[in-house]
């Protein structure tokens, strides 16, 4: 058990001096996409949960529990352990909310099991996870160097989780979705993915930041330290995902997707990409799936899909109602 | 010679051989090239690859028509009352005229949904029993009742694309497994027991047969009113919103579509704030509602109060009801504000009108809802005899009600006068290029009144009952933009707009004198048209009084090439002699639906919007995610498709105030917003709409853009 050390002094925050704008408009963003999962009616999808093979439900739940296991870590562990190395006390306060949400997604995928299957098949799909060799270690690593004491570090192994590890999960939703099943899973899946590109940007902006104050030496040190961890990280997640995906064919698809995301995970560091071109042709109907705006058209028959946010509240004036 | 050889190449593409299935090369419409070019020609293989690997495979095969036609009476899937109406020589001729028109799908999306969510299947929903052309050809037969002619018309119409059936309508007809062929279910709730309970029983049997229903909630009495007198009873509109919701949800048209429903309110019911606040974000479960659609009644005093920066009453249904002895949606709430506020004997709670439209947007920017119904706008306007309390789920039915009563055994005692509304859609690229513009008016009119005659919903005799005395139909528009576009007019611009009135001032002229011909053939008219404006001749005022014609060279010019006669003062005259003659048929004629799936089986734009995005991505329980370009839409004229966003609310309204002015009913007008707006914004819309004579107001649609930073590399609908 590690001292838990408290900060012995702590100024008011005062949103009126923001030293570094990226807080602020992070902050925006991250409270405007505020959501909680019973706004999806994720009940529409029962139907078409039904009309999955067993091997595909199997597959789906295990995808779900990998996933509540990595949210689990990143909102009790891994943003809470990156708030005393913040710089500025709004960068303290974003991560607060980036670590509410991570729950609030683990909570997500609760919702998903109680709605589409019973409580032995979720008992069995947790159990899984605990024993599945590669999640674990995946786990392992991850929470290695948060427990380790260097921010840097800690920085790296939290972007690549959330813009790398969390995307051989989240391929299946979007797979679903692009074949008109688990639709409204699919949005629901959305709005995370929508979160989670928001936390990888900005917790690789703050390593960017801090990074420019250090010595070449040190530069060069984080950067060999980064290409191994990846490249540990995705020894494991292509096992992982053999594991998972061999049953139904989809192994090789969901590849591309995991080299393309390793490539976007690493420009959030601001490192160059590591897998060539040929093989991060990811499907697009996958990489269309994904778009984080919201330009989607849906019917009322499909709930409100992933694009609303909490407005900005404006008082009208006089002249408004000029008529 | 350079543009050949490039045509060469996309058809080679189109025909290339491919490991893709058709949905992914249907995304890469969403990716752009290395050039940065929308790869339009992609699409177009999806297509063409859904077919080959999908559709041929899957496909029943029969020798003749004859074999066919035998096979799929004998096994219950067509109905053969339809058939019989006609010599099988007709039939044979008719299949082959529509085969000979050669149709083809646009778009992947368009094929797409016609076989998932239209075409007759087996009964295991394995293969397809139907073409495009099958549908067509029974679609037509169906509704023409034996009448050759008017079926011939009516395939020459649909098939060319120029009118479209809404999807109950061309889903439905001659199956013998089918829901209803009526779109629109409106209906009110009284302020009792009886009522409520019948509401549900609707909610059900309606679902069932597919449509969407609307109920009106203004009467019901305010939570705390008494029961029996007894102080602090009732428990207001919410838990009756959560027994429809959940009626809604389970009862489906055999899986066709989900039930779904809206609820409309009076901005002056003592619930307002309790409604609205259902769709937050933050709401408890216990009173959030998911997927029922809200709407919100607002009448000018409200406006008037706001502008004044005055508190405005909300009034006890109950109480009114006491007092006046109708039903409070029947109060006109402008007029007999301050004798409700004067009175003592009307319990009332007050709260601030601003704060009122705030929070209004507040709302809408997280949940889409409540759409707005302008009340004493679109009463002004109303031609009918009576009042209009609400709208529906897609808010473009405008039409009067009246109240039902019951006995204590549950049954009638006085059956009322509910809605139904059974739409359809003219394209109206095509329809400027018909080579009879009138003929094709004339055509979908008679289609959809053969609807409103062949429905019969005994399961709610209200509905029965109103339907078999208006005869009520709503004729739609759609690609509006696409045509604007290929025209290379800019949507909401002068030209635009003179083109926008004009059309639809053309088309009002040809509804009524299409109606007046059937009221003159069957010598039968709505009931209550005497007491109507067509009979007093009011409607006709404004086109016999002003002259109307194109403002602009250019679109005097697009009529004249397309040969299409603008009616004159002496046409609308002469029409105005004969409809006082005469009468009309349909005591409702036009409502402009907001078109989703139609529209992409169609090829065009959805509705008189501009388009969403010049790629939309298209999301539904039934297709998954799918992507769609604009119709006409091509690398060269992208200025032209200039999305709702960029073009913004101003120019959208000022586009639906010109349609508006020749349309009876309403038009389901979405705003479209970027996050970055406030509430305030929101509110100077509806401030503008309800000033420009806009009737009602659909969702309010909010744009996101990715944080720089983290959007998808090469993604269209990104960064366009």
């Amino acid at each position: 058990m590690e001292n838990l050390t408290l900060a012995s002094h702590v100024d008011a925050i005062n949103w009126n001096r923001v030293v570094d704008p990226i807080d602020d408009e992070v902050w925006d963003r991250l409270t405007g996409n505020f959501w909680l999962p019973e706004k999806v009616p994720l009940s529409n999808d029962i139907q078409s949960w039904a009309t999955l093979t067993d091997d595909e439900k199997t597959l789906t739940m295990r995808v779900f529990t990998g996933l509540t296991l990595l949210d689990t870590i990143q909102g009790t562990v891994g943003a809470i352990s990156l708030i005393p190395d913040a710089v500025t006390p709004h960068e303290e306060a974003v991560l607060t909310n980036i670590a509410f949400m991570e729950s609030v997604h683990a909570k997500s995928y609760s919702s998903i099991f109680s709605t589409l299957c019973s409580t032995k098949e979720i008992d069995e799909a947790f159990r899984w996870s605990r024993e599945n060799k590669y999640l674990q270690s995946k786990a392992d690593i991850i929470l290695s160097y948060y427990r380790g004491d260097d921010p840097f570090k800690r920085k790296v192994a939290s972007t690549l989780l959330e813009s790398f590890l969390f995307y051989s999960g989240f391929y299946l939703p979007m797979y679903w979705s692009a074949h008109a099943k688990l639709t409204n899973t699919a949005d629901l899946i959305r709005l995370i993915i929508r979160d989670e590109a928001v936390h990888g940007y900005y917790i690789g902006y703050k390593y960017q930041k801090g990074l420019e104050s250090q010595s070449e030496e040190r530069k060069q040190e984080l950067k060999d330290y980064t290409m191994n961890l990846m490249f540990e990280l995705y020894e494991n997640e292509v096992a992982y995902t053999h594991d998972l995906y061999d049953s139904v064919g989809l192994s090789e698809d969901c590849k591309m997707f995991l080299h393309y995301n390793a490539n976007k995970a690493l420009m959030n560091l601001g490192y160059e990409a590591m897998f060539p071109k040929e093989v991060t042709q990811v499907n697009p109907a996958i990489l269309a799936a994904l778009s984080p705006g919201s330009d989607e058209n849906h019917d009322f028959f499909s709930g409100s899909g992933s694009s609303y946010v909490i407005g900005k509240a404006e008082n009208t004036e006089d002249d408004d109602w000029d008529f | 010679m350079r543009e050949l050889a490039e045509d060469r190449n996309v058809e080679d593409i189109i025909r290339e051989e491919t490991d893709l299935d058709y949905h992914a090369l249907n995304a890469m419409l969403n990716l752009y090239d290395e050039d940065g070019r929308i790869q339009f020609e992609r699409d177009k293989q999806a297509a063409r690859q859904y077919f080959l690997q999908h559709v041929n495979n899957n496909t029943v095969f029969f020798h003749n028509l004859k074999e066919k036609l035998d096979y799929l009476v004998e096994k219950d899937y067509y109905e053969p009352e339809v058939l019989e109406q006609y010599s099988f020589d007709f039939i044979e001729q008719l299949s082959t005229r529509a085969y000979d028109q050669k149709f083809r799908f646009q778009t992947f999306l368009g094929a797409f949904k016609f076989y998932t969510s239209y075409t007759l299947k087996t009964f295991d929903g394995k293969r397809y029993l139907e073409r495009f052309e099958d549908r067509v050809v029974m679609v037509a037969l169906f509704l023409a009742r034996g009448d050759e002619t008017l079926a011939t018309q009516l395939v020459d119409e649909i098939i060319a694309g120029r009118f479209q059936p809404a999807t109950p309508t061309f889903l439905n007809a001659g199956k013998k497994q089918r829901g209803e062929l009526v779109s629109c279910f409106l209906l009110r709730i009284e302020d009792n027991m009886e009522s409520i309970g019948r509401s549900i029983n609707s909610a059900l049997q309606l679902s069932k047969r597919g449509g969407g229903v609307a109920f009106a909630l203004t009467n019901i009495r305010e939570s705390g009113a008494p029961i029996k007198k007894i102080e602090n009873q009732s428990s207001g509109v919410i838990p009756v919103m959560k027994l429809l919701e959940d009626s809604f949800s389970y009862a489906n048209q055999l899986g066709a579509r989900q039930g779904a429903g809206a609820v409309y309110l009076h901005a002056h019911h003592p619930d307002i704030y309790k409604f609205l606040d259902t769709k937050r974000e933050n709401a408890d479960e216990k009173i959030r509602i998911k997927t029922l659609s809200l709407g919100v009644v607002i009448p000018d005093i409200t406006f008037e109060l706001a502008k004044r920066n005055e508190d405005m009453y909300l009034f006890s249904p109950y109480d009114v009801e006491r007092v006046y002895g109708v039903p409070f949606s029947d109060i006109n709430v402008t007029e007999k504000y301050t004798e409700l506020v004067d009175n003592a004997a009307i319990k009332k709670k007050k709260i601030n009108a601003r704060e009122f439209f705030q929070t209004l947007a507040e709302i809408q920017f997280e949940s889409g809802y409540p759409y707005v119904m302008f009340e004493d706008t679109v009463n002004r306007a109303n031609p009918i005899d009576g009042k209009i309390i609400m709208s529906n789920l897609c808010s473009e039915i405008l039409q009067v009600s009246e109240p039902s009563k019951y006995d204590d055994d549950l049954g009638y005692d006085v059956v009322g006068k509910d809605i139904s509304c059974n739409l359809g859609s003219l394209n109206i690229a095509l329809t400027m290029d018909s080579s009879n513009f009138g003929q094709t008016i004339e055509t979908a009119i008679r289609g959809l009144t053969a609807v409103a005659e062949t429905s019969n919903i005994q399961s709610v005799p209200s509905i029965a009952r109103g339907n078999d005395m208006s005869h009520a139909i709503g004729l739609g528009q759609m690609n509006l933009h696409g045509y604007l576009a290929r025209e290379h007019i800019y949507y909401g611009s002068d030209e635009g707009l003179d083109f926008t009135n004009m059309y639809f001032y053309t088309v009002a002229y040809h509804c009524v004198r299409a109606s007046m011909e059937i009221a003159k053939e069957r010598g039968e008219t709505f009931a209550g048209f005497e007491r109507s404006k067509y009979a007093t001749g009011e409607y006709f005022d404004k086109y016999t009084d002003e002259v109307w014609q194109p403002r602009t060279a250019r679109v005097t010019e697009l009529f004249s090439e397309a040969g299409v006669h603008i009616p004159t003062q002496d046409d609308w005259r002469e029409l105005k002699a004969q409809v006082a003659e005469h009468g009309i048929y349909n005591q409702n004629l036009q409502a402009v639906p907001p078109t989703g799936s139609i529209s992409y089986i169609n090829n065009s734009t959805s509705s008189i919007h501009p388009v969403a995005s010049k790629i939309e991505i298209r999301k539904e329980g039934k297709v998954g995610r799918v992507y769609y370009p604009a119709p006409f839409m091509d690398n060269d004229n992208l200025e032209y498709y200039q999305d709702a966003y960029e073009i913004g609310y101003e120019k959208i309204i000022d586009t639906y105030a010109e349609a508006t002015k020749h349309v009876d009913q309403g038009l389901s007008l979405t705003l479209f917003f970027m996050d970055t707006a406030t509430t305030r914004d929101i509110n100077k819309a509806q401030i503008y709409a309800w000033r420009k004579g806009i009737k009602t107001i659909y969702y309010i649609r909010l744009r996101q853009l990715a944080l720089q930073g983290t959007e998808v590399d090469g993604c269209v609908s990104c960064m366009l």
